[in-house]
């Protein structure tokens, strides 16, 4: 269970609020998109739910665990079990489309021989199966997308958190990443994703979370579909 | 028939062959797969999740380990060195005094050759019965003039100048009631006999030996740090640089350690490779240097001797800079990850 509670954060002590007595909760397995009007504090959010920033008030408590009190090797084994795909994608511009891939499994210890084949299947499912020795400035921007979202979901994740990313894909590939992440969804694992794009909102029909202006709205339950329960 | 049962036996055995082909090359294809993955794996083992290899500050920091490592050695070298010296001087002249008979006495007065010559040969006689003493020498007119020749040059008549009678004594090991006893015999034999010990002079020298050992190990001490403050400084600079790729690590849920070993396996990388080429050019100047020192042909500064465990010690300045480096970027990369969330 992930929970909000009274969330205020700002990047400096004497700045603004960019967000303003954030609550919510997501229950395990459930699937939001995350709304709002460029600026209404989508990205911090984020942060805040990958545990990149402390909030300056408020509880925040991720599968269970306090963030606040939690002790920092805490912190990281909570981090494992989240899968963010940035806005601005962040690939190691060294590491080769694999070894960008690979990485989440490499940070927890798997065997190389198990990364091989796990990676090796991905790619092939995202379609750069044969693009995986390639860096990242040989791939378009769809091709960059998609590798993001590969590294963000390779790990299998209890909760993914992505900034709009269908943003660069066209449609088809779009869909079937959308597909990727019910798919995902309907294995347990928690999604969350920030997107301007209303026709993807409306065709998968899960509640949203609309930020206003800093402040959160918890979108009619009427609307939420069935949860599925936590299969890991 | 006979023909087709031939011609079927022919086709079997083209096939075994063809078969068994195929079972070799599929084997010696499979091993050539596990080979290259084997290679592929160690070279991946060799991959950094951060960009750290190949930039301008590494090829700064292995020649500044390079520099520092060869300044080591020299400054090691001198203590090893200066230990040899100091050694040699006090084994040299452990045991050993000189007995002089002066050409002018305390109050001013000159004796006689024959009285020189008189007090010397009853010092020896005494001495060589002596229970303290192991052996004694009376030194002859040509070894005097050899001593005093850097004084007074080789082309005086020595005919015509009083010459010191002087006796070189080997004593055994003695306690300093035995040896207070040795110098009153030795007084009482000749009134005008003066005992050098060489301690004075010896303990001066041993003295600034002492003071330049420690300078060197000093300079040693200061080396380590100006290269455990660079290292931290090159790894400060690493971070700053790598900010966003270690924030992405920590947000993949990277521990610490997971980061911190990224930096210690390049940075230890780097401090061995400096520290190997700079001891091996400071162990090659340091083994020209013994080489060019023995013709020097001075007993006062023997050769520059380094010795087995000196040579052990030199050796070990690689790992040292290695240690340095793994606990220095250690602490370092830990301070600053510990400010990030």
């Amino acid at each position: 269970m992930i929970k909000f509670e009274n969330i205020y954060f700002r990047y400096d002590e004497d700045g603004e609020d960019i967000l303003r007595d954030v609550n919510f909760t997501l229950e395990p397995g459930s699937y939001h998109f995350l709304t709002g009007p460029s600026g209404a504090g989508k990205t911090s959010l984020a942060t805040l739910m990958y545990m990149g920033n402390i909030p300056t008030q408020g509880n925040i408590t991720m599968f269970g665990k306090d963030v606040k009190s939690a002790k920092r090797n805490d912190l990281f084994s909570l981090r494992q079990r989240i899968g963010v795909v940035f806005q601005d994608f962040r690939l190691l511009s060294h590491l080769s489309t694999f070894d960008n891939v690979a990485l989440p499994l490499r940070i927890v210890g798997r065997p190389e021989d198990e990364i091989k084949s796990h990676v090796d299947e991905l790619l092939d499912w995202v379609g750069l199966g044969k693009h995986k020795k390639h860096l990242p400035k040989k791939l378009s921007g769809g091709q960059q997308q998609r590798v993001a979202i590969a590294r963000a979901v390779i790990g299998r994740p209890k909760l993914l958190l992505a900034d709009e990313p269908t943003g660069n894909l066209d449609d088809e590939i779009g869909f079937r990443l959308m597909g990727l992440f019910e798919q995902l969804n309907r294995m347990g694992t928690t999604i969350v994703i920030a997107t301007h794009n209303q026709q993807i909102i409306e065709q998968f029909g899960h509640p949203c979370l609309t930020l206003d202006n800093g402040s959160i709205s918890q979108e009619d339950k009427r609307k939420q579909q069935k949860k599925i329960r936590h299969v890991f | 028939m006979v023909q087709s049962a031939k011609k079927i036996k022919e086709n079997n055995r083209k096939r075994f062959a063809m078969f068994s082909k195929n079972k070799i090359l599929k084997t010696i294809n499979m091993h050539t797969n596990n080979i290259k993955e084997k290679f592929a794996n160690i070279i991946d083992s060799k991959r950094y999740d951060l960009p750290l290899d190949n930039s301008e500050d590494t090829r700064f920091l292995i020649t500044l380990i390079t520099l520092m490592s060869f300044l080591a050695v020299l400054a090691l070298s001198g203590v090893f060195a200066l230990n040899s010296m100091t050694n040699k001087w006090s084994s040299g002249l452990e045991n050993k005094i000189t007995i002089e008979i002066s050409v002018e006495t305390k109050d001013g007065h000159i004796l006689s050759q024959d009285t020189i010559l008189k007090e010397t040969k009853d010092l020896y006689e005494m001495l060589s019965s002596h229970k303290s003493v192991r052996s004694v020498e009376i030194l002859g007119s040509e070894e005097i003039q050899e001593l005093i020749s850097p004084w007074i040059g080789n082309d005086l008549d020595l005919a015509n100048i009083p010459l010191p009678g002087l006796i070189a004594v080997e004593i055994k090991n003695l306690d300093d009631d035995d040896f207070h006893i040795l110098k009153k015999d030795i007084q009482k034999t000749s009134k005008h006999a003066n005992i050098e010990t060489h301690e004075q002079w010896l303990a001066d020298l041993i003295n600034f030996t002492k003071t330049l050992k420690t300078l060197s190990l000093l300079i040693a001490l200061l080396i380590g740090s100006i290269t455990t403050i660079a290292i931290a400084s090159a790894v400060r600079t690493r971070l700053a640089i790598h900010h966003d790729e270690v924030e992405l690590l920590h947000y993949m849920g990277a521990t610490d350690d997971y980061i911190i070993r990224q930096f210690q396996r390049h940075t230890i990388i780097l401090a061995l490779k400096g520290a190997i080429i700079g001891t091996v050019i400071g162990m090659s100047v340091i083994y020209s240097l013994t080489f060019f020192s023995r013709g020097s042909g001075s007993e006062l500064m023997p050769v520059i001797y380094i010795g087995i465990s000196g040579v052990f010690i030199l050796l070990f300045i690689p790992v040292i800079a290695a240690i340095i480096t793994a606990i220095t970027s250690h602490i370092t990369v830990l301070r600053s990850l510990a400010k990030m969330p």
